[in-house]
């Protein structure tokens, strides 16, 4: 007999027999949780489009423009996970900024670092409209440009 | 740091506007392109991920719109209890869009492989809908190609002066050329020739089965040197190449023969040796016959003078007489020796070949006789008068009638016939007896100096050696066919030496040409 699994299955039953704690059945899932799910979230898109960008160079599809418009398109996407992510990370998983309304158009930003610059990439990144946008941009250039490329070979294809 | 909120307010609401516009508008570009081409992959995996990104559009945009619009009218309250909805939904979205994203490499991979048959799919359509449209065209083209090659071969075969010849592994004829029927002496659909392997064609097995072992060891075989049997009994040497045919299909292998007869040429090159050596001992003949024949004057002259001076029937009388006797025989021998090597030239008499061919016969008759043999004599009238050297032609008559003779011992028949040949401007002469013929190993020697069958004392063996010289002497040939039990034929061809000049038609030959 394999002496590995025969400890292995000595190791389980031990485990279950000796190591046992009150179990609940159901895990609580606390407030949190949801701001962990949605940053992992960002990280999981961000390397998705990383993967994408890196496919599309290593197939040399970039060499045709309507797909590296599409590659630019994943490079927005990733600025703008990176953005969000920062957001996030520094006005609600870490707290480090606090954003009061001071009147209708007028906000007070503090922070417990008390930096300046930290203020100040904080309000740039709100604008996450300005990476977000373009990325749908590209893609929609990216796809105009290879639907024009079909339609120019199909009409190559169906010529005598 | 109070800072105006406006700037953010403004690219909030104008940017998840654009983005809700922008995100369909891909959505509507890459349903086009499914449109255009259900079939591809890879605009099936870009509408799934612009479905993502716009119903991620719509619910992030959605959401900070409301915000915007429920913190301007002070309803902060509310948005805090639709925002979990939103994060959530937003969430859900990012890893439905990265998700899909991720299957780009699969995606792409199937698409090619998909484009490669469909390519090689479309080729195959191409082909079959070329050989569709135009098969009965290609089917007559290849039959007119196959019909003109066919015809080309068949013409090579039919044609070629050699044997080609198609046998099965056993040496069973399967097919053969009309050459192969005439170099064997068959009619094509001979029944004689019909149950017949190659292999009964060949004079010695031996041979055959050399052949044989070649093309089995090594499928072929050049250029080998075989006699093959004639329908008539005689040999005809050929050179056989041959190779071995493997058969494709389940027919079995077969065996291609090429047959060049070479007999004809074997022949010609025999009697160019039986001349050039019998030229060899007519030199030596000569050179020796000078050098005897001056002695032997001087013996006789003075053998002669003694006799002259010594009385009749004494002893020393007949010895001289005897010596005498002797010295003339070898002057005689002599005399045919010089004959042979045509040391001497021929005198120009002016004679009728049948005349000299009677006169020959009646000689023998009455000297040897010849009762018991039927003389038939068939002489062509058109032979015209030649310039020939009348008592040397007759003796080569004499020769080969008396050799005749010898050879049809006590009962047979000879006959003497005579031809010409105005266009080659040679007479022919045939003596043919029923005798026992010649034996073949001794075919090649009768012309040779000495060479003879008989007994010892019979003859000298210079017969035929002084007839051929004689009629070589004349610019002629002698050639003999034989066959043991059945008899020989000594055929004379004469150059025509006319006396008369009006047969200028005729081909004029000289003595010495």
């Amino acid at each position: 007999m394999d002496m590995t699994k025969f400890f292995q299955k000595l190791g389980l039953i031990v485990s279950v027999v000796f190591i046992t704690e009150p179990a609940l059945a159901t895990q609580a899932h606390s407030a949190p949780e949801g701001l962990y799910a949605h940053q992992v979230a960002h990280i999981f898109f961000i390397v998705s489009m990383g993967i994408l960008i890196y496919w599309l160079r290593e197939r040399k599809l970039v060499q045709a423009v309507g797909w590296r418009y599409i590659q630019y398109s994943a490079l927005f996407f990733i600025l703008w996970n990176v953005d969000a992510f920062f957001v996030h990370l520094v006005e609600e998983q870490l707290a480090l900024v606090d954003i009061q309304r001071m009147g209708l158009w007028e906000i007070n930003i503090t922070t417990s670092m008390k930096s300046q610059t930290l203020l100040g990439l904080y309000y740039a990144a709100k604008l996450d409209h300005l990476l977000c946008v373009p990325a749908l941009l590209f893609l929609y250039f990216g796809l105009r440009r290879l639907l024009k490329d079909a339609e120019a070979l199909n009409s190559r294809t169906v010529q005598p | 740091m109070i800072v105006s909120s406006l700037p953010i307010w403004i690219i909030d609401m104008v940017g998840s506007i654009l983005m809700i516009i922008f995100s369909f508008m891909c959505l509507s570009l890459v349903g086009t392109l499914r449109t255009r081409d259900t079939g591809n992959v890879i605009w099936t995996y870009l509408f799934w991920v612009c479905l993502g990104l716009a119903g991620f559009a719509v619910s992030r945009s959605a959401g900070h719109i409301v915000k915007q619009i429920l913190f301007l009218s002070g309803n902060e309250g509310l948005w805090s209890s639709i925002r979990p909805y939103s994060g959530a939904i937003n969430s859900l979205m990012f890893v439905f869009v990265a998700s899909v994203t991720l299957f780009f490499e699969r995606i792409w991979k199937i698409y090619r492989q998909v484009t490669k048959d469909k390519q090689a799919l479309q080729g195959v359509r191409d082909e079959l809908l070329f050989l569709n449209q135009n098969l009965e065209r290609l089917v007559a083209e290849r039959t007119k190609e196959l019909a003109l090659s066919e015809h080309k071969y068949r013409r090579i075969f039919e044609v070629s002066q050699d044997m080609i010849l198609v046998t099965r592994l056993d040496g069973t004829i399967l097919n053969m050329n009309p050459a192969g029927y005439d170099i064997l002496g068959y009619e094509k659909g001979d029944g004689s020739f019909a149950r017949k392997t190659f292999a009964d064609f060949f004079l010695n097995d031996s041979e055959w089965q050399a052949v044989k072992g070649s093309i089995e060891r090594h499928a072929f075989i050049s250029n080998a040197e075989v006699s093959l049997k004639h329908k008539v009994e005689k040999q005809i040497r050929v050179l056989v190449s041959a190779s071995r045919d493997v058969s494709f299909s389940d027919k079995e292998d077969t065996i291609h023969f090429f047959v060049r007869d070479i007999e004809q040429r074997r022949q010609i090159e025999e009697q160019i040796a039986q001349a050039d050596k019998l030229a060899s001992i007519g030199q030596l003949s000569a050179g020796i016959a000078h050098e005897i024949n001056n002695p032997l004057g001087v013996i006789l002259g003075y053998t002669q003078l003694l006799i002259r001076n010594e009385v009749a029937d004494t002893e020393k009388f007949n010895d001289l007489k005897t010596i005498e006797k002797h010295v003339r025989n070898c002057k005689s021998i002599v005399e045919d020796l010089l004959n042979f090597a045509r040391s001497s030239k021929p005198n120009e008499d002016v004679i009728r070949v049948d005349q000299a061919l009677d006169d020959a016969i009646n000689f023998i008759q009455q000297n040897a006789g010849l009762e018991n043999i039927e003389v038939e004599r068939r002489y062509q009238a058109a032979v015209p008068e030649m310039l020939l050297d009348e008592k040397k032609i007759k003796q080569v008559f004499i020769n080969l009638i008396m050799n005749a003779k010898h050879a049809i011992g006590k009962e047979g028949s000879l006959s003497i016939a005579t031809g010409f040949n105005p266009v080659e401007g040679q007479v022919i002469v045939k003596i043919a007896d029923t005798g026992h013929g010649i034996e073949e190993k001794n075919l090649a020697r009768i012309f040779d100096p000495f060479f003879t069958t008989k007994p010892t004392g019979e003859g000298t063996g210079l017969g035929l050696s002084v007839s051929y010289g004689i009629i070589k002497n004349h610019g002629g040939e002698i050639q003999v066919e034989s066959k043991v039990g059945k008899g020989s034929t000594f055929t004379i061809v004469l150059p025509l030496i006319s006396p008369h000049p009006r047969m200028k038609h005729a081909k004029v030959h000289s003595y010495h040409r």
